[in-house]
């Protein structure tokens, strides 16, 4: 037998580790290198994983992920220049799903940003690409600041900083989340001694704190965890198609988290879950993920995310995506009769095994039990709209792909 | 544990096992199906047809990744399990017993001696490995 996948574990010693990275060799973690992290892929089993989070519960370990945060009473106009959403204008306590463009229109990363308030803004973004980002933003600051055409007054009181290292990030995710969360987690009272050195000050921000059973949808407070008297900031937000939050505490705090969660588990059927069930789990919500859906060489409107293009304000990347008049591109979704699982890359062919574009993302849907996948069609003579079926050469077979309207899961209300 | 006693392992994590005169089971290890996770899918060999020493019999999936199987010596396949068609996931739960991926014939049976008995390959899965 030979595994004809890259040796996930060759760069494994110049590997970053989380904070974590002893809890998930003790619970026998399959490991690999996910964007220079040594992470789990699966503890036991990507489908059981993947099943356990649609029908009850997860706990992820996400402390790759970056975040970068950016501070001053400039903050909100600079950030509504760097990123396609409008970010300024939102609520306190509330998150904004945004692109980051290069000036070609292609994508540099898609991410959330955090508003604590008009002059405190938090970036979440992929472990991959966290470096690349802080660098991109960092430039624009100092090009910004530096601009003789820019008022001089603007972008002057303005701060970035990659906190990354120091802040932890898990993920627990299901429809019996709330059954573990609630009893778990309690709110910081009003008259709660903002001043002190606690978690929710590390990024030294006003901040507003909201009842966190009432937050909405991509709202977010700061709590505080009963017994371990941890704090945490904690958003109603998830990347698996559920029910879910997402806690950032401080990296020192995260182990003993972990284990206050899992000593816990019984409340919502936990259990511990990996990187493999975090893919299939985005997929079948049919979630972007950097790397397979987006590139630098890929545009919103390819990847069918113009409506995170903000028509109120001037971006970095418009201009270029106003004079893109045809899609170069479009993104499909699309199911197997087969049992082959479509991987990335690999060539969609039209009925006359004619190749018209690439796979974007291929796995396999534990909740449907079939390969299924999205693509890329560039082939200008194809009318997307029109396709219906196509063949995907895996590794020499022509399998048979019918074209399926995302998600392929939606969350049960 | 069930007793590997009569279990003959190649490199590349194949099984071969006697179960009467020259009949062998083929199959994957216990290793093997650990390191690919959930298997969703085989592609069996031909029965009927003969195979040389490291020619690819097969190819597995998991949701994860791609392996091939390979003839661990000389052989000819008289059936495939075909259970494994629609229950590929029979190769995690049990590798060495209903997991077996084939039944065959070897064309020279001294060619075991190419192989590893059971104490050899977990020592050899031990040194590869961790």
């Amino acid at each position: 037998m030979n595994n004809k996948n890259v040796n996930i574990n060759e760069n494994e010693n110049k590997n970053k580790k989380t904070p974590l990275y002893d809890k998930h060799l003790a619970l026998g973690a399959k490991i690999v290198s996910f964007a220079g992290f040594s992470m789990p892929l699966y503890y036991k089993s990507i489908i059981d994983e993947h099943l356990n989070v649609r029908n009850h519960s997860g706990l992820f370990d996400i402390s790759h992920m970056g975040e970068i945060i950016v501070k001053g009473k400039d903050a909100g106009l600079f950030l509504d220049f760097v990123l396609t959403a409008d970010v300024s204008s939102i609520f306190p306590n509330t998150i904004a799903y945004s692109l980051i463009l290069n000036e070609n229109g292609g994508v540099i990363d898609d991410l959330t940003v955090y508003k604590f308030s008009n002059e405190s803004y938090m970036i979440v973004a992929n472990a991959a690409n966290t470096k690349k980002d802080f660098a991109w933003i960092h430039t624009q600051m100092i090009n910004l600041q530096k601009s003789k055409l820019q008022d001089q007054s603007k972008f002057q009181d303005l701060t970035v900083e990659n906190y990354s290292d120091k802040i932890g990030l898990l993920s627990v995710q299901g429809p019996k989340s709330r059954n573990i969360i609630y009893p778990l987690a309690e709110d910081i009272s009003d008259n709660y001694d903002k001043s002190k050195n606690n978690f929710c000050n590390i990024f030294n921000f006003q901040y507003n704190i909201k009842p966190f059973k009432e937050l909405s949808h991509f709202e977010f407070s700061c709590i505080k965890f009963k017994e371990i008297n941890i704090e945490a900031v904690i958003s109603r937000s998830g990347y698996t198609g559920e029910f879910g939050f997402e806690i950032f505490v401080s990296a020192d705090d995260i182990n003993k988290l972990w284990d206050y969660i899992l000593d816990n588990k019984e409340l919502s059927n936990l259990t511990p879950i990996g990187l493999g069930a975090r893919d299939t789990l985005r997929f079948e919500a049919a979630l972007p993920l950097y790397g397979h859906e987006l590139d630098e060489t890929i545009n919103p409107y390819d990847a069918g995310l113009e409506k995170y293009l903000s028509k109120n304000k001037d971006f970095i990347g418009k201009e270029a995506l106003e004079k893109i008049k045809n899609k170069e591109k479009k993104l499909i979704f699309f199911k197997l009769a087969g049992k082959q699982i479509p991987r990335h890359m690999q060539k969609i062919l039209d009925e006359n095994l004619k190749p018209i574009g690439c796979v974007a993302s291929g796995t396999y849907s534990p909740l449907n039990k079939m390969p299924i996948g999205s693509a890329y069609i560039s082939d200008s003579n194809v009318i997307p709209s029109s396709l219906k079926n196509f063949y995907i050469d895996i590794r020499g077979n022509f399998e048979k792909a019918e074209v399926v309207n995302p998600p392929f899961h939606k969350m049960k209300k | 544990m069930m007793d590997k006693k009569n279990f003959y392992f190649a490199k590349s994590h194949e099984w071969l096992s006697n179960y009467s005169n020259n009949d062998y089971r083929l199959g994957i290890s216990d290793f093997a199906q650990s390191e690919l996770g959930d298997i969703v899918y085989i592609q069996l060999p031909q029965a009927g047809k003969q195979y040389k020493k490291d020619e690819k019999i097969g190819e597995i999936e998991s949701v994860k990744s791609v392996s091939e199987i390979y003839a661990p010596v000389d052989l000819t396949i008289k059936n495939i399990n075909s259970n494994l068609n629609e229950t590929p996931e029979l190769i995690n739960n049990d590798p060495y017993g209903e997991g077996f991926i084939a039944k065959v014939e070897l064309h020279n049976p001294t060619d075991l001696s190419l192989l590893m008995d059971n104490n050899s390959y977990e020592s050899f899965v031990k040194s590869n490995h961790e």
